[in-house]
């Protein structure tokens, strides 16, 4: 059996003749929240423009190894699935023989995922909760670049250093 | 199993900025307007997929996408103050021959879009209107006044 309802005047009216069913009251304050999400908006492009989530002034990020034995740019926030670059200089004196070693921490592979590394290194040795490089280097000063794309989210800890120097330690922020 | 969170928050976040927007009358869209509507689908589409451009990560996403949808009509019918956060109010524009300012500063309505709406009635000038009420859809209803109150 079809179920049924009696139609009822539930809708208010203006004018007591047309049933509009509006409501100013409720209007009014929904622009008082539009407005408030219009100034959570504007701050957000600023704080975008900024570089706060990435790729702006605010996340380029410069640290140098206390014996100045390396130097890395590198963006301080990056975001999910979204190519990135980490560069490190290296000034001669780390340079022997043609070949410069660099030890980074495995979060530079896995979380922060590592698509590429430029110049190729010439070996690479996992060990200690990271990996030793080696690179070719003829020319100083050197730098080497690794380009990112990360896979997780949230921070991420990452050491470099030069096997028997100093160790650069910094924190990476992804956005999603 | 991104995808799907990803429409989610996708469809939650288009729902905010559309309602945002303030209501100009959706169903009499300048080309502009119609544009935009790609513009920004087109645009959030890459975050909800990614680089994953499968059929099975696509039709998830359109699946979940539907599905938030029919549950959004549901809560709608279920819940009067839920549809008036998605669907605001009808919102009166004039009455008795009288341009309510305050709600028409507030949907940025204009008198052309009144008449736009009023000669499709037939009606052919603005005094010739007794009612105009923005819609929840967007559209604008028009209520000619009575031969003999005009």
């Amino acid at each position: 059996m079809t179920k049924t309802a009696p139609v009822t005047d539930s809708v208010k009216k203006v004018n007591n003749e047309f049933a509009v069913g509006d409501d100013l009251e409720f209007q009014k304050s929904w622009q008082k929240f539009e407005r408030g999400v219009w100034i959570l908006l504007t701050i957000f492009i600023l704080l975008s423009l900024a570089g706060v989530f990435g790729r702006g002034p605010l996340a380029q990020g410069h640290i140098q190894a206390s014996d100045g034995s390396l130097r890395v740019d590198y963006e301080r926030v990056q975001r999910f699935g979204t190519p990135s670059v980490l560069t490190i200089h290296f000034p001669p004196d780390v340079i022997h023989q043609g070949t410069v070693q660099l030890w980074a921490s495995d979060t530079l592979v896995k979380p922060l995922g590592t698509q590429r590394v430029v110049p190729q290194p010439m070996k690479s040795v996992i060990g200690g909760g990271g990996i030793l490089y080696s690179f070719p280097a003829t020319t100083v000063p050197a730098s080497i670049e690794f380009q990112t794309q990360p896979a997780a989210l949230g921070f991420s800890d990452l050491i470099v250093r030069v096997p028997g120097k100093a160790e650069v330690k910094t924190r990476i922020f992804v956005v999603p | 199993m991104y995808t799907l969170v990803h429409a989610v928050i996708g469809y939650f976040f288009l729902l905010l900025m559309v309602r945002v927007l303030a209501r100009r009358p959706g169903a009499q869209m300048t080309p502009f307007e119609f544009v935009l509507v790609f513009l920004v689908g087109g645009v959030i589409i890459l975050a909800t997929v990614g680089d994953d451009r499968s059929m099975t990560n696509c039709y998830g996403g359109v699946i979940i996408i539907c599905m938030m949808h029919h549950l959004m009509g549901k809560l709608k019918q279920k819940s009067e103050w839920w549809g008036r956060m998605i669907d605001g109010t009808p919102i009166l524009l004039v009455k008795d021959d009288e341009w309510q300012t305050t709600s028409v500063n507030m949907t940025r309505v204009d008198d052309m879009d009144v008449m736009a709406a009023a000669r499709a009635k037939g009606i052919k000038r603005l005094d010739q209107i007794k009612y105009a009420v923005l819609e929840r859809n967007g559209a604008i209803s028009i209520i000619k006044k009575d031969r003999n109150s005009s």
